[in-house]
């Protein structure tokens, strides 16, 4: 059976994003344009197909790595309440998340663990280029503090991706996540 | 598939790299207490790297992972030093070394235990950080050391067969 390439497993997430993006977060009319409100919510897609990724891909996964995908799901469970919350006090929507048949067409073919780790790791990179890119575009200190503390939540999944996949943990100086 | 393009490990490694440069880009003056954050964040670098040269000196941690994470702390470091130097500071000199260090120097367990600690008070710090700079160039860079040090965290929980996200 032929596994899920980084290139194919990086694009694959790259298309959850970008269709998600559009159905998803319809733009919030509420809050003053520049509050972090929109910015939030395109985060805020992005978390709700990582939940529905670990699900997804939990049930692929044994052991260690299957109790490690549930508490990541679970934390980034928590991330989508903390985001939801921000939006709402800044006014705005927050974006719903798909049905679990939705996110599965547009989530890859996962055929094994190894490959629900390879896309974990890519949505895991994603999250963390995000929630970075957001840092100066975020108007506000306390925006800005949240962002930091899930950023670096999202970087020690990363961690845990890393290791689960028989790798070092912290690979990199800089860890600037991709897109 | 889309026809979404993927980036490469080697655009990764490129933005990876670019990090400590884009910290010490725009030499224009910065806020008197940006520079102040910056101080303190390479002072905690510093305690961090002389750390982990100690354990790697005393082999209490292994060599492999000693050094990658001393050699991490010092990017860190080096990356911090050229922002502040671009903005027309001098670097702090090198701060006095923690007394506690050399008594966790006697265990692979209690070292890394004293580790995870200054870890975890400098990813509170760089959160901190954050919130507060004025300069939003700095933002991103410095994400990316925090988020570094999260990871840094991981690896020693491991270490301490904790469970790795510290629940």
């Amino acid at each position: 059976m032929t596994s899920l390439t980084r290139r194919g497993a990086l694009g694959a997430a790259a298309v959850v994003v970008a269709s998600c993006g559009s159905s998803d977060a319809p733009p919030s009319t509420g809050p003053r344009p520049g509050s972090g409100a929109g910015l939030l919510n395109s985060i805020l897609v992005l978390e709700h197909a990582a939940v529905a990724a670990y699900a997804a891909g939990g049930g692929l996964l044994r052991g260690e790595a299957r109790r490690y995908a549930r508490q990541i799901g679970e934390q980034e469970r928590d991330h989508v309440r903390r985001l939801e919350e921000l939006i709402r006090g800044l006014g705005g929507t927050p974006a719903r998340s798909r049905s679990r048949d939705e996110y599965a067409r547009s989530f890859p073919l996962l055929h094994d663990g190894g490959d629900a780790l390879r896309f974990a790791r890519d949505l895991e990179e994603r999250l963390v280029r995000a929630y970075l890119q957001a840092l100066p575009k975020l108007p506000d200190a306390e925006l800005r503090r949240a962002a930091a503390e899930i950023g670096a939540d999202e970087g020690a999944h990363l961690a845990v991706i890393n290791v689960l996949r028989g790798g070092p943990a912290a690979p990199q100086a800089f860890v600037t996540g991709a897109l | 598939m889309s026809g979404a393009v993927a980036p490469t490990r080697r655009a990764l490694l490129v933005a990876a790299g670019a990090a400590p440069l884009a910290l010490a880009a725009a030499a224009s003056a910065a806020p008197a207490s940006d520079l102040d954050i910056l101080e303190r964040l390479l002072l905690r670098e510093r305690r961090l790297e002389a750390a982990y040269d100690g354990a790697l000196r005393r082999g209490v941690l292994g060599e492999q992972l000693a050094t990658s994470l001393r050699d991490q702390e010092r990017d860190h470091a080096r990356g911090i030093e050229m922002a502040l130097t671009a903005r027309g500071r001098r670097a702090p000199e090198a701060p006095e070394p923690d007394r506690r260090l050399a008594a966790t120097l006697r265990s692979r367990a209690a070292f890394a235990a004293y580790a995870l600690g200054l870890e975890g008070r400098a990813v509170r710090a760089y959160v901190d950080a954050l919130a507060s700079l004025r300069d939003t160039r700095l933002l991103q860079p410095l994400g990316a050391i925090m988020a570094s040090e999260a990871q840094h965290q991981v690896a020693l929980r491991m270490t301490l067969g904790e469970p790795l996200l510290g629940v």
